[in-house]
């Protein structure tokens, strides 16, 4: 596939083409919080990090909080699109650019979910309308990312600093210019836009690539094998290793609500007088609770050992089982974030250990 | 696109207080526009919605042969459910469905039917049965093994009733303790299961009832030698979206939404033991 090139202090005149289409999402740090916001008439430019975002992209898709349908004096009314706060009138279609390949990754693992892949089998047969609006022809610029950072783990799990699935494009920072690759169909339809600030990438640029991407993946640790893993899952269920990992969390969810792969949604209806409101849903994790706890006051997972079974198990096993991958692109966010330092990596090597230990003693 | 998170309108053409602590209601629901009415099978459910306080799950007590209205019974317990209990006929509900898989009647063709429930869990049994006996040529021998705590709490009283006239099902009545007034059997369901033995020859069975129930039945059966692949139970969790979609209902690998709520045995066998 050809490439090009784009120079940096030409970006803005990218973005701004593509406002004239799309409604654009960028990384901008914000209060020392970098996350995805969406082009206004007075923000154009992206927060370059080299590494992926504090907050992930996933809300621009599946936003924290969003009306399924409002009701008035019995009728209801679903959104005609989808409806977040940041929609423009005259686009719906969604562009982000500056995403990184892990969270770009997840987009793809979601989309299994939501029905939005081929194979609708694999999402029990219903599709999520609201996730499939705002993904239907979104066009994604992932930049790879330069120097990823010490929580990162990628690797472990296929992925990499400049991995390209689900990507329409992607951008390899080699200086004063990107590297613009083109991945998908609608990628090269996009580089076909007349008026582009790009041209045709050089031999020079594309080695110049070549290192840079070396370079960013010799910073990443050794991967550990989990090829394994899920079967490794299979006979842990009732092993005493879950008391010894659960044992510090606080059951806080910072983990889940900052996961790109993490989908559990509550849905809740929220009352304005006696005849009108909305059903609404709203981001939940498996790590509460009141997440499975019935009105008879039963729950079938009181304490953290079985939350945190849960969520282990559904990256690394459920997730497999039902939707062909693992739940977890290694964006090392739940280890940025864990307020008792909890680290999914040494999650993953204890488990593996404890198979080890199981396997020698037959 | 078909857009699974919205409700349609029903409404309730009858509603009976079902328990003699009024703490279960029945509801005849009938759709508000015909053309929203759906084909399922005994063991689906549905989702009802009250707007403004939420939806909870259900199963569908009512036969697919029944046409003129869809039944469930409704235990008071949470916001929901209380909700659903304040509403007089003719008031409006909100149902999504038929949601779920449901028990395998093809496979009954031709072969005896036992039927074991256990308090309100007797819902979609009751579906179960009234479609046998809707098509009772289709199946052999359908026994009925029916309990619960006291006589008051039995559901579905008058067909019981007319159940019991019938000379092609065999119903067995019980309850926890003898009561003045009670003519028939007294003690637990596994143990009147134990008691009746009916016969693994040729034959299905169904097992719906409070954990502690289940619990004990199970082995009952297996000691009659039924095969863990042909008895089925259904599974209840606390649910959302019932599409499988919001991550909650799941035991191991399998959505209760999506995947059950009706199991064999042999399927449950293979799961993690979440209680």
């Amino acid at each position: 596939m050809a490439a090009f090139k784009i120079k940096k202090k030409r970006l803005k005149e990218l973005i701004d083409s593509l406002t004239k289409e799309y409604r654009v999402f960028i990384p901008v740090e914000s209060d020392g919080v970098s996350s995805f916001k969406e082009v206004t008439s007075d923000s154009h430019l992206p927060t370059i990090n080299s590494h992926n975002t504090d907050r992930p992209p996933k809300e621009i898709f599946f936003p924290q909080t969003e009306t399924l349908f409002t009701y008035k004096e019995g009728k209801i009314s679903p959104p005609e699109q989808p409806n977040t706060k940041y929609r423009t009138p005259n686009t719906d279609k969604i562009a982000i650019f500056g995403a990184s390949p892990c969270d770009v990754k997840s987009f793809s693992l979601l989309d299994r979910l939501f029905g939005m892949e081929r194979n609708v089998a694999k999402c029990s047969g219903y599709k999520d309308a609201y996730w499939i609006n705002r993904r239907t022809n979104a066009l994604i610029f992932t930049i790879g990312c330069n120097y990823p950072l010490s929580t990162c783990f990628c690797n472990w799990l296929n992925g990499g600093p400049f991995t390209k699935e689900g990507s329409d494009l992607l951008l390899t920072d080699i200086g004063e210019d990107f590297l613009v690759e083109p991945c998908s169909q609608n990628g090269e339809e996009f580089i076909k836009t007349k008026g582009l600030p790009i041209q045709k990438a050089a031999k020079v640029d594309i080695k110049r690539a070549s290192t840079v991407r070396k370079e960013a993946e010799s910073t990443l640790s050794e991967p550990v094998d989990i090829t394994s893993l899920k079967e490794g899952l299979d006979t842990l269920w009732d092993n005493p290793v879950w008391n010894e990992i659960a044992y510090k969390c606080l059951s806080c969810a910072a983990c889940s609500y900052l996961c790109p792969t993490c989908y559990c949604f509550d849905i809740q209806d929220e009352r304005a007088g006696n005849a009108r409101g909305k059903r609404i849903r709203v981001w939940d994790s498996c790590m509460f609770s009141l997440f499975t706890k019935e009105a008879s006051g039963h729950n079938p997972r009181p304490s953290s050992k079985e939350r945190m079974r849960q969520r282990i198990m559904h990256k690394f096993n459920y997730f497999v089982e039902n939707l062909g991958d693992f739940g977890c692109v290694g964006c090392g966010r739940c280890i940025r974030s864990c307020p008792v330092n909890m680290d999914i990596r040494e999650v993953i090597n204890t488990i593996k250990n404890v198979k080890l230990t199981i396997s020698n003693e037959k | 696109m078909e857009n699974p998170y919205i409700p349609v309108p029903v409404k309730a053409k009858k509603i009976t207080v079902e328990s003699d602590d009024k703490t279960l209601r029945t509801y005849d629901l009938v759709f508000c526009n015909e053309e929203e009415r759906f084909e399922f099978l005994p063991g689906q459910f549905c989702q009802l919605s009250i707007l403004g306080k939420g939806e909870a799950p259900f199963g569908i007590a009512s036969s697919p042969t029944e046409k003129e209205f869809l039944k469930f019974t409704v235990n008071r317990v949470g916001v929901v459910t209380t909700a659903i209990h304040w509403l007089e006929e003719g008031e409006p509900i909100g149902l999504r469905g038929p949601l779920g898989n449901s028990y395998p009647v093809e496979k009954f063709k031709g072969c005896n039917v036992v039927i074991i429930g256990g308090g309100f869990a007797f819902t979609t049994l009751r579906a179960l049965t009234v479609y046998l006996l809707a098509k009772r040529q289709d199946f052999k021998d359908i026994t009925v093994i029916y309990g619960a705590r006291r006589p008051g709490l039995l559901l579905y009283q008058n067909e019981l009733a007319q159940w019991e006239k019938r000379d092609d099902l065999k119903l067995h009545l019980t309850i926890d303790e003898a009561v003045s007034g009670w003519n028939k059997r007294v003690g637990f369901v596994p143990t009147v299961t134990k008691e009746v033995a009916p016969s693994p020859q040729n034959a299905w069975v169904v097992v719906c009832g409070p954990p502690i129930m289940i619990k004990y039945t199970l082995p009952v059966l297996s000691e009659l030698e039924f095969p863990p692949e042909r008895i089925y139970t259904s599974l209840e969790r606390r649910m959302k979206c019932g599409v499988g979609k919001c991550g909650r209902c799941n035991i191991g690998p399998k959505y209760v939404c999506v995947d059950g709520p009706v199991f064999s045995y042999a399927e449950l066998q293979k799961l993690p033991m979440e209680e």
